[in-house]
């Protein structure tokens, strides 16, 4: 499949990270952009071995079974950058403050989440701005963070690797698409265009993202599969971002306008 | 292993001219044969090699190591240095030694070998440190106080490690610092918790000492550093490293608080039996991975060695089973010790004993730094 792709940067998920070991060497390494490995139960030592500084993803599928395993991934961050890849699912919080513990970046990976999802979700946003022992960014709050905080136009979809403009997915069945939660999805001949045409959808609907300020930055990314679920958690957690990030560009404008004083 | 780093153990021989309460380890007067090094060293190469590690840092403890001559361990930084030329390695060598039969005579291995520096152990005031002979605490720490002077007269570096007890506590934090930092000169000090590894006797039944008491003088001594030492370069461990980390976000702390101990390091002693650490390779015999004399390789004896894996399955194992994953200090401490806990519970997967007193600690040393930083 890589010979289809030779082109393209490349994201390459297996379960088996002594294959991506053995199958990714050479010229290949130059045009990936990380290795996704799929199972954090496998034997990671293939790849404390393979290649040189070439980012890792680790997807962790249940966070209960998961957590006490991070301590063994941790021997790979002496040889690559390694990401966490956490599904917000119950007990998600856990895995998070582990990862960040011992120095992992973290991603969220999450679609529609509920009461309890989001009641963690907000802990661990919590601990991202306001805990020290949050040293990697935890995505997407740490770019959506640093967008709010330099007034950037920036999406959701993109943050979480899902705008078709610049990533695809391709399923087992060769298809491509949107991203894993997208898999067997109908989204149209033109993918590279979907966000909007959802978007623009969303609007003539006349629902909760036609009155939404935080719409540009979301794009409607909650609003998949189910159009109907309600987002006031999630723009709860959006708000506080957005807050967090306004206040501390207030407390460095006032900070430096004070040293300007100073020095006049 | 530790990025490109191998840390090696090395107990070069058991034997041991003190006799000191609660010393954890059984001691035998085995040696390590020099002609037994050449193998071994290539061994522990040949496993860095395995895992492209660049760097060697051995840790050379007892034992005593004085009781062996400085001209064994001439013999042997010839040795080390040959092999480590020929397989394109770098070398680091650390002494641990009580300093009990050190004379002038050391100095040159001591420079040469381990850059003239030397890590030993007093206590103050000395309860328990004794002299094989039934010569007891004063005079061990008069032969001690004496040769870490000679020592530190000729030019070496002399880093102590002691250990509270209950008349530390009644001396209180300002005289312990003093007597170390004033009397002595002595720039580099840790106090280490106290734990019951090894045979039994009446020191170690009063093991854990009185939590409160230990607490309350660390935080007095945290102060008395704070005040005292922190900007004239006097290093107290663990107050230093912590300070260090919360300032500047440096993570170079205690090995009881490292993410797996078992990632980081292992323990030869003369018979080259392999173990996590000098604690367990001495103490206790059932936890240890193997004999690397016996054995094919280093590599293998590590992967399969059962003992190792519930070393390493541990700070995970605690993630399920203590509290440790909702406390704020998990990023320090992931646990804390395994001898510390096995010699306190005979159980592997619990939390280090210490566990609030770390917390407090801590704490104390994360507000030293808040502080430290607003001014």
């Amino acid at each position: 499949m890589l010979a289809v792709y030779r082109r393209h940067t490349v994201i390459v998920r297996s379960g088996d990270p002594a294959e991506i070991a053995k199958e990714l060497t050479g010229e290949d390494l130059e045009r990936v952009a990380y290795v996704q490995v799929l199972n954090v139960q496998a034997d990671l030592r293939p790849l404390t071995l393979w290649g040189d500084a070439i980012p890792v993803d680790l997807v962790v599928q249940h966070p209960e079974t998961d957590l006490p395993l991070l301590y063994q991934c941790s021997q790979l961050l002496a040889r690559h950058p390694v990401r966490i890849t956490v599904p917000v699912v119950s007990g998600f919080s856990k895995v998070v403050k582990l990862a960040a513990s011992l120095n992992f970046t973290v991603k969220l990976n999450v679609s529609q989440p509920e009461g309890s999802q989001i009641v963690e979700m907000s802990q661990v946003l919590e601990a991202y701005l306001h805990q020290p022992m949050v040293s990697q960014p935890i995505e997407y709050f740490h770019s959506m963070f640093l967008a709010f905080y330099r007034s950037e136009p920036l999406t959701l979809w993109a943050v979480q690797e899902e705008d078709p403009a610049y990533f695809r997915y391709i399923a087992d069945d060769g298809i491509e698409t949107i991203s894993g939660r997208f898999a067997g999805a109908k989204v149209g001949h033109d993918i590279a265009h979907f966000p909007d045409r959802f978007k623009k959808e969303l609007v003539a609907e006349r629902g909760e993202c036609s009155r939404c300020e935080l719409f540009e930055n979301c794009f409607g990314y909650f609003k998949w599969p189910k159009r109907e679920y309600r987002c006031d958690g999630v723009k709860s957690l959006f708000q506080l971002l957005k807050d967090a990030a306004h206040q501390l560009k207030n407390d460095l404008d006032t900070f430096q306008s004070g040293r300007i004083e100073e020095r006049s | 292993m530790n990025g490109g780093q191998f840390s090696l153990i090395l107990l070069p021989t058991l034997a041991c001219n003190a006799d000191c309460d609660y010393c954890f380890e059984n001691k035998s007067g085995c040696t390590l044969h020099l002609d037994q090094l050449p193998s071994m060293i290539h061994k522990v190469m040949d496993h860095m090699e395995v895992n492209q590690i660049e760097e060697l840092c051995i840790y050379w403890q007892g034992g005593e190591v004085m009781t062996l001559p400085p001209e064994w361990f001439e013999q042997a930084h010839d040795i080390i240095r040959e092999i480590s030329a020929v397989r394109e390695k770098r070398i680091f060598n650390y002494l641990q030694s009580n300093m009990i039969t050190y004379s002038e005579k050391w100095n040159r291995v001591l420079s040469e070998m381990f850059g003239n520096s030397v890590g030993s152990s007093m206590d103050f005031p000395n309860l328990y440190r004794k002299l094989k002979g039934g010569y007891g605490p004063r005079e061990y720490e008069r032969i001690w106080t004496r040769n870490i002077m000679e020592a530190m007269n000729a030019g070496i570096h002399v880093g102590v490690i002691a250990i509270a007890n209950e008349q530390t506590f009644d001396l209180g934090a300002e005289h312990f610092y003093s007597h170390f930092v004033d009397e002595l000169g002595i720039r580099d000090f840790q106090i280490n918790t106290p734990f019951p590894g090894g045979p039994v006797n009446d020191v170690k039944k009063g093991f854990p000492v009185e939590a409160d008491r230990l607490s309350q003088f660390l935080m007095d001594l945290a102060d008395v550093w704070m005040r005292r030492g922190f900007q004239r370069d006097v290093r107290v461990g663990p107050f230093d490293s912590l300070m260090d980390y919360f300032v500047h976000g440096n993570k170079n702390l205690l090995c009881i608080w490292r993410e797996n101990c078992a990632s980081d390091f292992v323990c030869i002693d003369p018979m080259g039996n392999v173990a996590q650490c000098d604690c367990w390779v001495t103490s206790y015999p059932e936890f240890r991975y193997g004999r690397i004399f016996h054995q094919g390789s280093l590599s293998d004896l590590l992967m399969k060695s059962e003992v190792r894996r519930s070393f390493q399955q541990r700070p995970g194992r605690l993630m399920q089973k203590e509290d440790c994953i909702e406390c704020n200090y998990l990023h320090l401490c992931h646990g804390g010790c395994p001898v510390r806990t096995y010699a306190f519970y005979g159980d592997l997967f619990r939390k280090d004993p210490y566990c609030k007193l770390y917390k407090q600690l801590f704490q104390k040393i994360e507000t030293m730094a808040m502080n430290h930083l607003r001014n």
